[in-house]
């Protein structure tokens, strides 16, 4: 493989038609990327290697540096695409509801039913989450971000329309609503429970997170 | 004897964790460097824990039995209202781990761990802490304070959620125990409106 300097990697957004050599790069990222998921899935974020990842992806463990810095970065990476399409999924949910509650439960919803096919991922990313070195970085990624802004812009348009009272301390309970919808993950992955014992939980939870928020 | 032995090394091993995970971190600490720390070959210490990670739910449950020990003291005498209960039991936790908080956080972790066997006691399975949590709400439901038609379960596992994130601010921001308590005693105020009997005046 060639090596791309970072002048190409700047020229592809310029140029409309990507160039040959800029198509191969972006399949060989694909390919790690698939192969990355599939081993973060099995072995755990500690567990798998980039040793191993480059096995499954078919290319020498060079190829992979040449593409991604180290196994963080290819982790960040692979979140990054989850929870940008999470967010939106989780958005587009939130829209459809009647009220706050439903909003909030649409959106929950909308993530669980996102990670019930993936849990061992989500599992890894949990563990990564809470590690003391890399859990910020994780926590802190734009579009998980993006899913607590959503939350907190819920309650603010809740308090707007009059459901919500001025004084219901919008940050500390969205925070604490965001925690909870991850918490439940704990559930689905460690005790198998179905979308609806899920929703039933959540529902149950954020009813309680509410009430004291509400008006009349 | 050979048991005996056994437990000898079991204990060395335990020994030596705890002092390398209080001072260097639970990423810090290698199986090596507790194996020699302890005096005993790298072999015997997997002979005894499956993984790094079991030895840290070992040495977290041990300590933890100290903590749960004082609270069974203390919580037959606490009156009150049942989140001013709550907020008790959760300062006597802060004030317990704040020496301790980055050791906490792989606790934490180590709810994901792939290698720990099921006898495993990581934060996200830690019985004894919801247990006496229910316990607090029941006596609230019996007291007359806490809405019988409340979902406890939910609401321990809500209490649960906050208490884990409140370590955050500790790991990340260098918040102390007294903040952690303020930061919780808000969110457990929150919880308890929403399990509260409103209807029903305490008296």
């Amino acid at each position: 493989m060639k090596h791309v300097s970072p002048n190409d990697v700047a020229g592809e957004t310029r140029v409309k038609a990507p160039t040959r050599r800029a198509l191969a790069k972006q399949q060989t990222r694909a390919k790690v990327l698939a192969a990355a998921r599939k081993l973060f899935s099995e072995e755990g974020y500690e567990g798998a290697t980039i040793r191993d990842i480059a096995a499954a992806a078919g290319m020498s463990t060079g190829a992979v540096f040449a593409n991604f810095t180290d196994k963080s970065d290819l982790f960040r990476e692979i979140m990054t695409a989850d929870m940008s399409s999470l967010a939106e999924a989780m958005r587009d949910a939130a829209a459809k509801g009647r009220n706050l509650e439903d909003s909030l439960l649409r959106a929950f919803m909308a993530g669980y039913g996102f990670y019930k096919t993936r849990l061992p991922l989500a599992r890894a990313a949990f563990s990564v989450a809470w590690s003391p070195e890399e859990g910020q970085v994780l926590r802190n990624l734009p579009p998980v971000l993006a899913q607590q802004e959503l939350i907190i812009e819920l309650l603010n348009a809740a308090v707007e329309r009059g459901e919500l009272s001025q004084e219901s301390e919008v940050k500390l309970r969205g925070q604490m609503l965001f925690d909870a919808y991850l918490a439940n993950y704990n559930q689905a992955i460690f005790q198998g429970w179905s979308l609806d014992a899920l929703q039933a939980r959540a529902r149950d939870q954020i009813r309680i997170l509410l009430s004291g928020g509400r008006r009349g | 004897m050979r048991t005996a032995q056994k437990q000898a090394t079991r204990e060395r091993v335990l020994c030596a964790a705890r002092d390398l995970f209080g001072r260097l971190g639970y990423e810090g600490t290698t199986i090596r460097e507790i194996a020699r720390q302890a005096g005993v070959s790298v072999g015997s210490v997997f002979t005894t824990f499956a993984s790094k990670g079991e030895i840290l739910s070992q040495v977290m449950q041990d300590r933890l039995d100290g903590l749960y020990a004082e609270l069974d003291r203390v919580v037959p005498h606490l009156r009150g209202p049942t989140a001013d209960r709550l907020r008790t039991m959760f300062a006597i936790h802060f004030a317990f781990e704040e020496p301790h908080l980055r050791l906490f956080l792989s606790h934490i972790a180590a709810t994901y761990d792939w290698t720990l066997p099921e006898t495993a006691r990581p934060f996200g399975k830690t019985p004894r802490l919801q247990q006496i949590m229910l316990e607090c709400l029941a006596k609230g439901v019996e007291l007359g304070d806490v809405d019988p038609e409340t979902d406890l379960q939910g609401v321990v596992d809500l209490l649960m959620s906050a208490y884990a994130w409140t370590y955050r601010l500790a790991a990340w921001q260098g918040a102390d125990a007294k903040t952690m308590t303020e930061v919780m005693d808000r969110q457990i105020g929150l919880i308890a409106t929403g399990f509260s009997r409103q209807a029903v005046a305490v008296s």
